[in-house]
């Protein structure tokens, strides 16, 4: 440690010294130009073009198989009529603010508990991120109609105590509770990454603060939890973004159609519907920049916010 | 013209994309008329929606056809339905769409209005598709342009259970000359019969097929010829109502059931399940309902009538397509392919009735050799058909193809939960519908 | 939750870790402790089994005749059905292998591509000082904001252009340029949380970027290069949509692809054999799970700190 003090003072005190400084920041752009090439070349080979097109799509009517016809603000001012629209924003924000904060506090709560070296914890770790390596197969979608239908097995666990339960995927109003249930499950990503992040705190701090009397929870809240916080929020920046281009699922348990009644019409899975199935991509682009915008925002709130809870040790 | 207009459209986007101005590909032009077939090697792509079984027999096809035309190789390529429309789409919009395309009805004239599709009359000289029925040929028509030839067509039918039936002792009703009431009594009994175990009547509501033969048996239509929405709000709000009657009397499954078994695939329909005895169901799809159920004996009948039925309600609609691309540089190949696929018995043997019952007669006798009972059964319901149907109707007009992807079934579920009553339902679909084909005109 | 940190903190798995507060843990009384593991590991035997149910499932539908399939939900097979396994292998165009093959192919250069990219990316986000990185940063995350419902279309006609439309390179080569901002924020929020001491260590003792990169840090990150080695590995192997548009050659499909093309909607589908062969298509991704944490539990706690 004091090794360390005295390395950081050292470094200091050579930056104090005004042209050793520019040298190095020099360095810096330098090395920053080789590290980042293959980044600045994907950014401006293959991100940036599509992007760029489909900003120029957004202003025109392009049904796909013709050219597309520069409309101005049409597909904006089409937006503020769309009664489905507001529905799929009304969707994804209810799925967004409940599922996005659950699926964090299961997977932290989970890591926390495996990360204090449980009994076969590698077993443990594989079992419970299981229903993140299934992905979105069909056979996934036969089995949620199986377990959530009329007549499945949470329905017939109910039927034990007498309850009747809905059909969950089939009716309106339990459907996209179901689908945040679901999402809420497959927990095993924001977990494994919490694990790792747990495994990069030093031990010696712990050891430290047991010698001091900290107790348990003193420690989770003065050691683990600020250390972890660049890792939590990640895993909610990520989780945000994530959630609301959120697709798979409702696809899946909806068959494409995000019924019953538009009750699980994500926001990107109307997009598909209105770019795919309806031909109109002019109008898809323009609301997928509608999303990027409302994910931008909610991304750079959590930036600013993001000054007062997480540290970092750098 | 269209290809003139596609090129630039794929030039337009390249350019954004790869900051290089492509080198113009203006060229431009009508399609070739009467392409001559080429000596040297070719290779053209085939494109087709289907499972494991139809991509096998297609293989099969394609094999003989490549014995037949050494020079020509096919590429298969192939995916299921819903990954099969976007993939098409993609390509297409690219410029990129494969020369010969298994098409469906619903997407038909939404690609041949905006010029993806070849006018087939350019290829006469290679292409003959006159062994095909007239009446089923002309589906293959948008606005009187030959851009597709069908494979098949299929009249609607009530698929029954009669295992079903049998098992909880109620007689299966006589179809030859049902009324609606009769067909609603049998299904009652038959869910009292087994305690509410089954239903008798899996109801028709979001497909866009029974739709079309309840209007005509009301003496209306979905389409007019110019492809204008005409259905009437009251035949589409007495359509959903008679879903609603249907549950209030037992004789169908609750909302909750019904609303679970929509949009499923054909083997987890409750038909299939044997949750329900008696459904609406494409007649062609007979075969694959009592392959997929095996344990059940299915049989086919005509629809109900009353006495102020409309006459000639049913109609054949066909059941899927070739097609060329307007954007091939082998026209006169592909027209070559699909010549083949609709004139050669042996392409008949090898397909059975997967692509529906044949539209061309010579396929019809080539098959039925090879059936089983129930592809005999099949056929024969058909035939016996074909003496009933009305003029064929248009085909699913251009900006009207998410009928069949949702939008039906959306207003549906809103009647079945309550959400609105079938006539304001029946309101905003006509609405919804309207505008988008509007919109796309 | 608390209650449980409070309790027991057996010793680190891992060798090589100090057990620091044993002495804590040994305060408290055996019985009650017991007691607590006892309920800690009920629970968590609990929720594996419903996170094991679907898995059990799947593997059991593999099993039943095809009739049964949509009548159970439950785990008890009535009649077993093994045919799946071998008819599913050999069901579609290629043997099953062929899709299994090019998979890997696909997963293999996805992986490698996003260990090397990213990291370096995000070694450039962390720790040094260039010009416009605030911009870069907000850039690399608007990137991964628009739907890839509407990039599609472009990034086929560019790949066209290309000629790269069937061949691997429109899956494989973004990964090799850092596309996946997932990673690279994933990396620097992991490279943040490293003492910079040791790196300025390093650069004292002359060390370039290039040395303190490759020796300093990609042995620090492993968990978070393990991180992402699994991660890119089962999002590719399960990724249907882009794998469908650029690949449209048979022979090149992949599993998710593969395994779609057991089924259609219209007529009747052999579902056991797309059961067995989900199944059999889960078996990497597990085995790579399985194999891979090992790595998860390396990191600054046993191989630096000191």
């Amino acid at each position: 440690m004091s090794a360390l003090g005295e390395f950081r003072s050292l470094s200091r005190s050579r930056s104090k010294a005004g042209s050793a400084d520019h040298r190095e920041k020099n360095r810096d752009n330098k090395a920053a130009a080789v590290f980042l090439a293959p980044w600045v070349i994907g950014l401006v080979g293959i991100t940036l073009g599509p992007m760029i097109a489909s900003l120029y799509l957004a202003f025109t009517d392009y049904n796909l198989l013709q050219d597309p016809q520069f409309t101005g603000l049409d597909n904006i001012r089409r937006m503020f009529s769309d009664e489905r629209l507001a529905q799929s924003l009304k969707v994804t924000f209810t799925y967004v603010i409940v599922s996005v904060p659950l699926q964090l506090a299961v997977a932290l709560g989970l890591a926390l508990l495996l990360d204090r070296g449980i009994r076969g914890l590698p077993l443990y770790r594989s079992i419970l991120y299981l229903p993140s390596l299934l992905g979105a197969s069909v056979a996934i979608a036969v089995l949620w109609r199986l377990v959530f239908g009329t007549e499945g097995l949470v329905n017939a666990f109910l039927a034990i105590f007498g309850i009747e339960g809905p059909g969950w995927v089939s009716d309106p109003d339990t459907a996209l509770g179901t689908i945040i249930i679901l999402h809420v499950w497959t927990f095993g990503a924001p977990m494994v990454i919490f694990l790792a992040g747990l495994r990069q705190i030093p031990r010696e701090l712990y050891e430290a603060a047991a010698t001091d009397g900290a107790s348990r929870p003193k420690q989770l809240f003065s050691i683990t939890l600020p250390l972890l916080s660049p890792i939590i929020f990640f895993n909610l920046v990520l989780g945000l973004i994530g959630s609301f281009q959120s697709f798979t699922q409702a696809y899946i348990v909806s068959n494409g159609t995000g019924g019953p009644s538009d009750s699980t019409l994500f926001f990107s899975l109307y997009l598909y519907q209105e770019g795919f199935t309806s031909f109109r991509m002019g109008y898809a682009s323009a609301l997928a920049w509608l999303l990027l915008i409302i994910i931008g925002a909610f991304t750079a709130l959590n930036f600013w916010a993001s000054k007062y809870w997480v540290f970092y040790n750098d | 013209m269209t290809l003139r207009v596609r090129r630039s459209t794929r030039a337009g986007i390249a350019a954004v994309t790869v900051c290089v101005a492509l080198a113009s590909c203006g060229v431009g032009a009508d399609p070739v008329q009467n392409p001559e077939l080429s000596e040297d090697e070719v290779t053209i792509t085939l494109n087709w929606w289907g499972a494991d079984a139809r991509t096998q027999s297609t293989l099969d096809v394609i094999e003989l056809f490549e014995e037949e035309y050494p020079n020509i190789n096919v590429e298969a390529q192939y995916s299921d339905w819903t990954g099969y429309w976007d993939r098409l789409a993609t390509t297409t919009a690219a410029g990129d769409m494969p020369d010969v395309t298994q098409f469906d009805e619903l997407y038909l004239a939404s690609y041949a209005e905006r010029g993806a599709l070849l006018d087939l009359s350019s290829v006469s000289n290679i292409l003959d598709p006159s062994a095909v029925d007239a009446n089923v040929l002309d589906s293959g028509r948008v606005d009187g342009t030959l851009y597709a030839v069908p494979t098949g067509a299929t009249t609607n039918g009530i698929l029954i259970n009669t295992t079903l039936f049998e098992q909880y002792g109620v007689e299966v009703p006589d179809t030859t000359s049902w009324t609606w009431d009769d067909f609603e009594e049998a299904a009652t009994e038959l869910s009292e019969a087994s305690d509410g175990e089954v239903h008798g009547i899996s109801p028709f509501g979001q497909d866009s097929f029974s739709l079309n033969v309840w209007a005509r048996q009301h003496g209306g239509e979905l389409f007019d010829a110019e492809g204008d929405l005409v259905l009437d709000p009251e035949v589409l709000a007495a359509y959903w109502q008679r879903a609603l009657d249907w549950i209030d009397s037992g004789a169908a499954p609750s909302v909750g059931e019904i609303s679970e078994t929509m949009n499923l695939p054909l083997d987890q329909s409750s038909l299939v399940t044997g949750q329900a005895a008696m459904g609406f169901i494409p007649a062609g799809q007979f075969l694959a309902y009592q392959s997929a159920g095996p344990d059940f004996d299915y049989a086919l009948a005509n629809w109900p009538t009353d006495s102020d039925t409309a006459e000639g309600f049913q109609y054949l609609k066909p059941t899927m397509y070739w097609s060329a691309a307007s954007t091939t540089e082998h026209p006169a190949e592909a027209a070559l392919l699909i010549h083949f696929l609709a004139n050669d018995t042996r392409v008949a043997e090898s397909f059975g009735l997967d692509r529906g019952e044949p539209g061309n007669p010579a396929f019809r006798e080539a098959v039925e050799p090879l059936l089983d009972e129930s592809g005999r059964e099949s056929l024969a319901f058909t035939e016996a058909m074909s003496e009933e149907v009305g003029d064929t109707p248009p085909i699913t007009p251009n900006g009207a193809s998410n009928i069949g992807s949702g939008l039906l079934g959306r207003y549906y579920q809103q009647v079945l939960f309550g959400e609105s009553s079938p006539e304001e339902a029946a309101e905003g679909f006509l609405n919804e519908l309207g505008d988008s084909i509007t919109a796309a005109g | 939750m608390t209650d449980a940190l409070t309790t027991t903190r057996r010793p680190e798995p891992t060798p090589g870790i100090p057990a620091p507060n044993r002495s804590l843990a040994a305060r408290g009384r055996p019985a009650r402790r017991r007691i607590i593991s006892v309920l800690k590991h009920t629970g968590l035997i609990i929720i594996c089994l419903l996170m094991l149910y679907p898995l059990l499932w799947m593997i059991a539908s593999s099993l039943r005749p095809n009739s049964d399939i949509f009548t159970s939900s439950g785990l008890f097979i009535d009649t077993f059905d093994f045919d799946h396994y071998p008819t599913g292998w050999d069901a579609l165009a290629y043997p099953f292998s062929t899709y299994l093959l090019n998979s890997f192919l696909v997963v293999l250069g996805s992986v490698i591509g996003n260990l090397i990219s990213c990291s370096m990316a995000a070694y450039a986000f962390a720790r040094l000082r260039f010009r416009f990185r605030g911009l870069a940063f907000v850039a690399m995350l608007i990137a991964i904001m628009l739907p890839i419902h509407v990039l599609i279309i472009p990034q086929y006609v560019f790949y066209a252009q290309l000629g790269w439309i069937n061949t691997y390179l429109p899956l494989i080569l973004p990964k090799f340029l850092a596309t996946d901002a997932f990673f690279i924020f994933l990396m620097v929020q992991f490279i943040r949380g490293i003492p910079r001491e040791l790196d300025e260590a390093a650069r004292i003792d002359g060390a370039g970027h290039a040395r303190i990169y490759g020796q300093i840090m990609l042995p620090l990150m492993v968990p978070a290069l393990a991180t992402a080695a699994i991660f890119t590995f089962i999002w590719t192997w399960n990724d249907f949509f882009t794998q469908l548009i650029f690949v449209t050659k048979p022979d090149l499909y992949t599993v998710p692809v593969a395994l779609r093309s057991f089924i259609d909607a219209q007529t009747t589908s052999d579902f056991g054999a797309m059961f067995a062969m989900s199944v059999v298509s889960l078996i990497p991704v597990f085995l790579v799970f399985l194999f891979g944490q090992r790595f998860l539990l390396r990191g600054i706690a046993t191989t630096g700190g000191k």
